[in-house]
């Protein structure tokens, strides 16, 4: 928990104290045992709905997307438009909420969907290189230097991400015909195909272990989570609806999985059990909530939320935010 | 906050009406010839149904099958990985991407038999904007254009603006259907734009780097760099640079130009439902200058139709990540916007009298690529219309089963654009004498 986060608890333990204050008194007047029943759920009521608001870790609205995690949950990275005409990467330092560019000479390129290893390592990332191009750069941080993945023809990479190991990166790309997923070493050699899906193949995401890939995929209609061991076996599907299921994210102890959906009418963000049981909802809101990624200690997710048309980051408790959406 | 040009309005203090009126009788007119007198224009206002015309101007392509036009019988190489959800009009469905949209479709009618005969972007954006083909001559007037000749200019503002941050093109092409082609640059439209924080600029006065707050009211310092501006251009610039720098004053000294492009005087609850997009921003400037009385606004999208390239402003023209970038970006923005400027122009009590029409230049593939995306497709694709005496909730036309073609009678850029004329007031006779729209009907359907 950063500093902000124990200023806001303090404060909302403080006005939860107060209203109870005033509470007792009034109950004191009536049955001293209907009294102690409204009072329990006075209390849990508000505690619910308190600890239920997220906590803002940006204010400048500029629209955002692919916020991470990343070195221990120390910093936040995430993407943002600086100008009408350019996407950049940034990084956050969560103590003291300092911002600052990812890549000092990031050029006027779009750099967008940043991954770190979990060995702090590498970072791989979606650099658009031209007009209708984009390809997959891995960067090496000790040294400085970059191994960039391409494909024939104009096209672009998608939705990088490390295995466990940090010795794999898999991304999603269309070559010749359906999106599929992808995986290449870090140096950027050994490139292959890992998937052969009709429909649109997008988001994967490794469980803790590095035995299992969950993803999306639109070949039942529209875009459902499914997961699937490394060698291709075991595919299972997580959702089934008529609208879409997309980024998934498994959380850091590989037991659930964090998607975004539009079954309840707009952009929320949901927790599931990694089988798929278990839905529950993160975000309520009539405007968009999405990109939800999980925070190191399992319990908290950070969301790209609009709010009166402004995009920021908010930091949700997943456990609190549940009860209080009455989950 | 306004920015004219270089400098903000907002800390300019020394304009007045008086300033104006001094420098307007000292300025002539850079083209008298051919404007409407007064009472004309008067006329023409009142026998137009539209007093406004707003074209949200869907710059690149966007793909009908993954908006309003889907297809979720379709094999899976057709209908994309979108859900589609039920709409207020019976027998119309929209993707996932349009929640706002389609729960207020019972506002606006949705043609689905549009056709262009072109279906490279810089052609079909001018036979989608003109009505007609590029020529080796001057090329047919904008339909802004058209209007804007018939209506004229009452006030200080010009009767045709382009909301956008610059006149659309491609990489290599501007689009040549911009502006007042035949009918001469007079008719071209005046360029501003809006931020996505709904700062207002007048890109055509970024060439005075000098200008400044305290010197806006400085006449004669103002006449001089005018002049050095003349001097730097040939001959054949001199036309248009008299009439765009005339305009550009008479805003800059008009306290009724600067009220219409003050976002700030909205409400923060009106400016943030339109979004924080340059979009959004730029449909609520439309809304401002059609309340204020301008015939014609078309806002652009985007300037570039490359959706993503380098210097590209994420134009519709998805070739890559259509998927993506529609479900990301492009939906959700477009959706946010129309659906404020619907409701606003509803609460104001504007659609009476304001035609809100929305297109892009053509539809995209309804066969996915085999980049996971879809191409051109000028055979079938959409446009929204409302207000103004529209029938609204209707479906119009029918595409077939994949999208590809329509099954109904096909309706033309040239068919829209006579509607458009027709509703502002532009009758087959004003059309004659300027001899535009030629051929062209109206859309009966939408009526």
């Amino acid at each position: 928990m950063n500093c902000f986060e124990r200023r806001t608890s303090n404060t909302q333990h403080s006005t939860s104290n107060n209203r109870t204050s005033m509470f007792d008194v009034e109950c004191s007047m009536f049955d001293g045992r209907i009294g102690v029943v409204l009072l329990a759920v006075f209390l849990f009521a508000s505690a619910d709905a308190h600890a239920a608001e997220p906590v803002r870790l940006t204010t400048d609205g500029s629209l955002k997307r692919d916020p991470r995690f990343v070195e221990n949950g120390t910093k936040l990275a995430y993407c943002y438009d600086e100008g009408p005409d350019l996407v950049r990467m940034l990084q956050m330092k969560m103590e003291d909420r300092s911002i600052t560019p990812v890549f000092e000479d990031a050029g006027n390129r779009h750099n967008l969907e940043p991954s770190w290893s979990l060995d702090g390592k590498w970072i791989a990332y979606t650099q658009c290189t031209g007009n209708l191009t984009a390809r997959l750069v891995i960067h090496n941080r000790a040294d400085n230097a970059d191994a960039f993945i391409t494909h024939a023809g104009r096209g672009g990479t998608r939705s990088p991400t490390f295995s466990p190991d940090s010795k794999t990166v898999v991304y999603a790309f269309a070559e010749t015909g359906p999106q599929q997923l992808w995986s290449v070493d870090t140096a950027g050699k050994n490139k292959k195909q890992l998937t052969e899906c009709s429909g649109i193949t997008n988001w994967p995401t490794f469980t803790p272990d590095g035995k299992t890939i969950v993803f999306a995929n639109s070949r039942e209609n529209n875009y459902e989570i499914y997961s699937v061991s490394i060698d291709g076996s075991n595919e299972r599907r997580l959702t089934e609806n008529t609208i879409m299921d997309i980024r998934p994210r498994v959380s850091p102890d590989g037991k659930r999985i964090a998607f975004v959906s539009t079954r309840d009418g707009n952009y929320e963000v949901y927790v599931m059990n990694i089988d798929g049981s278990g839905v529950q909802r993160i975000t309520k809101s009539e405007e968009r909530d999405d990109y939800p990624a999980w925070h190191p200690n399992g319990k908290q997710l950070v969301t790209v939320s609009e709010r009166d048309g402004e995009f920021d980051l908010y930091l949700f408790d997943v456990e609190s935010t549940q009860l209080a959406l009455g989950n | 906050m306004i920015d004219f040009g270089s400098f903000k309005a907002r800390d300019c203090g020394g304009s007045t009406r008086r300033s104006f009126l001094r420098t307007a009788a000292t300025i002539p007119l850079a083209m008298s010839a051919g404007l409407p007198t007064p009472e004309a224009i008067a006329e023409a206002k009142s026998r137009a149904k539209a007093k406004s015309v707003i074209l949200l101007w869907l710059w690149g392509g966007p793909s009908h099958i993954d908006l309003v036009d889907p297809k979720p019988d379709a094999s899976m190489d057709y209908r994309g990985p979108f859900g589609t959800i039920n709409t207020q009009t019976t027998g119309m469905r929209f993707t996932e991407l349009l929640p706002r949209m389609a729960a207020r479709s019972d506002k606006f009618s949705v043609i689905r038999s549009m056709v262009n005969s072109n279906n490279g972007h810089p052609g079909a954006g001018t036979v989608g904007l003109t009505g007609f083909e590029e020529s080796p001559g001057p090329v047919q007037p904008n339909f802004g254009a058209i209007v804007s000749k018939h209506r004229g200019q009452t006030g200080s503002l010009p009767p045709f603006f382009y909301v956008g941050r610059g006149i659309p093109r491609d990489l290599p092409t501007r689009i040549e259907g911009y502006g007042g082609g035949t009918l001469g640059k007079a008719f071209d439209p005046f360029l501003v734009s809006a931020s996505d924080r709904g700062e207002v600029s007048i890109p055509t006065l970024k060439m005075m780097p000098n200008m400044s707050p305290g010197r806006i009211s400085d006449r004669r310092q103002l006449l001089t760099q005018l002049d050095e501006e003349r001097y730097r251009l040939d001959a054949a610039k001199v036309e248009e640079w008299g009439h765009k720098y005339q305009s550009a004053y008479g805003l800059l000294t008009s306290a009724e130009a600067r009220a219409a492009f003050d976002l700030t005087q909205e409400s923060a609850k009106t400016r943030s439902s339109y979004g924080r997009s340059t979009f959004g921003q730029g449909c609520l400037l439309a809304r401002r200058l059609a309340e204020a009385g301008v015939p014609y606004v078309q806002v652009n999208w985007s300037e570039y139709v490359e959706t993503f390239t380098p210097g590209g402003d994420w134009g519709w023209d998805t070739h890559i990540y259509n998927f993506e970038l529609l479900q990301d970006r492009h939906g959700p923005i477009f959706d946010r916007a129309y659906s404020a400027l619907l409701d606003d122009m509803t609460e104001r009590g504007l659609m009476e009298d304001t035609l809100l029409i929305t297109m892009g230049e053509f539809g995209r593939t309804p066969r996915i690529s085999n980049r996971a995306a879809r191409e051109h497709w000028n055979q079938c694709y959409f446009s929204i219309w409302a207000g103004a005496g529209v029938t609204p909730g209707r479906v119009i036309g029918q595409s077939d089963p994949k999208g590809e073609r329509p099954v109904s009678r096909p309706i033309t850029p040239l068919m829209a654009g006579t509607t458009i004329a027709e509703l502002a007031g532009v009758g087959a006779q004003q059309r004659a004498e300027m001899k535009v729209l030629d051929g062209g009907s109206v859309i009966d359907e939408l009526f």
